[in-house]
């Protein structure tokens, strides 16, 4: 039967893939930036959640909507004038009678027209004051009535209490059909996943986002590398913090809570793949008894200050102290980016010529990061010595067309891993790479590829520890027939020390 | 009577370049669109090229309501031809947006004429 299924499955695929590209191309999007900006998803995202650079700037803004800090190639041509009437507000006047300090006598029954539209322009950052009115079928541009653009229109009592319109919740589901070709359930349809999500700002100030992992299932004995799972297989509140933007009017953001620490140039989820986390981000060191190891992960959510800050728009620069349970000495960590071409992480566009004939440069955009983080982690309330540890790495994505290429190379230095002896400890250093590609065949359809590498060795080589390699193939197809729902198709070949492990996925990930 | 008729023939004049400048829209909610009666012949290929490639990813009343209102409709920005320009960048390097610079560059030239003629 299985194997039916498994000659089966190609074809499976390729019907859901083919049933997904007749499936309507457009509609509207509604988890809580959406709801809140009134955008679409692509706004921010490729197929979501792998962000494209407006959304990375989005991010990086603490969830400010950043065009609405500036927008724009340069001009030299001036702006039009306003097309909307100033609307001149009349100033009270005293009763000549009136004594010196007594309330002015306010005479009239008042106008409700000249108020709302006062109202209406307090409320909004446009100087336009006209009421929102359709304009009408034939009507020339001039002639209609200027229509209120979405942007950010607020009751006076919200505006003042910073408290968002909407309510900034979001839902993410994800269900997915694994192939492993070890388990004893060889199809397994039980991992899923059911998250919320709240995020958003307090007034352009306090930015704030958290993750709560509602709900989480795998199959038992699972080889761990899907990423829509909370890693505790449980309810779990990933990630919860805010960040001060612009700090007593400097250019740097406090972000305290906890959070993914700012190291490599993407978030966990910031990739196509619905399972498979970027090797350098999720390895751990050791474990080859069930005593200490280095559970230290680069991309796992920790309790954590940070002070990050985009210097000249294409600069940025986070710092930061985590604080691990169970432990009084903190760890730090560093990240540096920059980027060449493209849009600036305030999201403005790069100055291109139109005169001028296409280049290879008006299309190319270079990301480089890097990150270093140092620490300490043990056994609590144990008399085993700490391990010290510390990661280094260097990412970087070039952008072409329709061409995304990422590169991640990492490199660890672990001085106390366990080994199978008793009170036997040794130095491990970890070596590992990513090279992915992916390219967008549709705006709403990608592919992409990916190899990675790692190895752990014992240095010096220590008995009792059985040095690892991995390599791993990647190869996804990504379709979203709506900007809020995603099917993926993946599969991995993976090569480890005395194994090789066959996956296959298909992954459905839907947002509300 | 010779400068009261002059009077009213700058007078009609004026009148009649002004509604000629005008550019008219027609239909309602996503059907909305400049009306290509309306347009200066020498932009009509610009228009027909937009509303072929423009609409892949959203509606033209999205620009037509930016060009009336001077505001882009979603994110309440400014709508000069600054941001034209920019949007024209934008799109340009939007991934599979099927449109090469010289095409993007009719557009951006285009819409600068319509916020001119909005203008009027």
């Amino acid at each position: 039967m299985i194997r039916n299924l498994m000659h089966a499955s190609p074809f499976l695929l390729f019907f859901a893939l083919l049933v997904a590209a007749f499936a309507p191309d457009s509609a509207h999007a509604i988890p809580a930036f959406t709801r809140s900006y009134k955008v679409e998803c692509s706004t921010c995202h490729t197929i979501f959640p792998e962000l494209n650079e407006y959304g990375d700037a989005f991010l990086k803004n603490s969830y400010v909507f950043v065009s609405k800090v500036k927008k724009t190639a340069k001009d030299t041509e001036p702006p039009p004038a306003p097309i909307a009437k100033a609307v001149t507000i009349p100033k009270p006047v005293a009763s000549p009678a009136a004594p010196v300090g007594a309330s002015p006598d306010i005479q009239g029954a008042g106008d409700d027209e000249l108020l709302r539209k006062l109202k209406n322009g307090a409320m909004t950052t446009t100087e336009t004051a006209e009421p929102a009115q359709p304009p009408a079928p034939e009507a020339t541009l001039s002639a209609v009535e200027t229509p209120q653009p979405a942007g950010e229109q607020k009751s006076e009592g919200l505006l003042l209490s910073a408290i968002p319109e909407q309510l900034p919740i979001s839902f993410t589901g994800a269900l997915n059909i694994v192939y492993d070709n070890k388990a004893v359930n060889e199809f397994d349809f039980s991992t899923r996943a059911f998250k919320l999500h709240a995020g958003g700002h307090f007034r352009e100030t306090v930015g704030f986002f958290a993750t709560y992992v509602a709900y989480s299932e795998q199959p038992p004995a699972s080889t761990g590398n899907t990423s829509v799972i909370s890693t505790n297989n449980k309810t779990d509140l990933t990630e919860f913090f805010v960040s001060w933007r612009h700090l007593l009017d400097t250019p740097v953001n406090l972000k305290v809570g906890r959070m993914q620490p700012k190291l490599g140039l993407w978030k966990t989820n910031n990739k196509l793949s619905v399972t498979n986390n970027y090797l350098p981000y999720t390895y751990t060191v050791g474990g080859q008894s069930t005593g200490q190891q280095s559970v230290f992960r680069i991309d796992q959510t920790q309790d954590a200050l940070e002070l990050n800050s985009i210097l000249g728009k294409r600069f940025f620069v986070a710092v930061g102290a985590v604080n691990r349970k169970g432990q009084n000495s903190k760890e730090g960590y560093g990240h540096v980016s920059y980027k060449f071409g493209g849009a600036d992480y305030l999201a403005n566009e790069p100055e291109i010529d139109l005169a001028k004939e296409e280049s290879i440069l008006d299309f190319l955009t270079i990301n480089i990061g890097g990150y270093g983080y140092v620490g300490k982690n043990g056994s609590a309330n144990s008399n085993d010595p700490k391990n010290s540890f510390y990661r280094v790495g260097l990412d970087s994505e070039l952008l072409y067309k329709s061409l995304r290429l990422r590169l991640l190379g990492g490199y660890g230095d672990d001085d106390k891993v366990d080994t199978i002896a008793v009170n036997q400890w040794t130095r491990v250093i970890s070596k590992s790479g990513t090279i992915e590609a992916e390219y967008a065949l549709r705006s709403n359809l990608l592919a992409a590829c990916r190899y990675e590498y790692l190895q752990q060795v014992a240095s010096p080589q220590k008995q009792g520890f059985s040095d690892q390699y991995i390599r791993r193939y990647i190869a996804t197809v990504g379709y979203n027939p709506y900007e809020n729902l995603k099917l993926v198709a993946e599969y991995k070949y993976e090569l480890v020390t005395s194994a090789i492990n066959r996956l296959g996925t298909l992954g459905l990930t839907f947002g509300f | 009577m010779k400068r009261l008729s002059l009077l009213v023939a700058l007078i009609i004049i004026v009148t009649v370049s002004l509604s000629e400048a005008r550019i008219k829209t027609k239909g309602r909610g996503e059907k909305m669109n400049f009306d290509a009666d309306s347009i200066q012949e020498s932009f009509k290929p610009t228009f027909n090229l937009m509303s072929v490639k423009c609409i892949k990813c959203h509606t033209m009343e999205r620009v037509v309501i930016a060009v009336q209102t001077g505001r882009a409709p979603i994110t309440g920005q400014p709508f000069n031809k600054q941001a034209v320009k920019a949007y024209g960048i934008k799109m340009l390097r939007k991934p599979n947006s099927d449109m090469d610079k010289k095409e993007i560059r009719d557009i951006v030239v285009f819409l600068n004429y319509v916020l001119d003629e909005n203008q009027k």
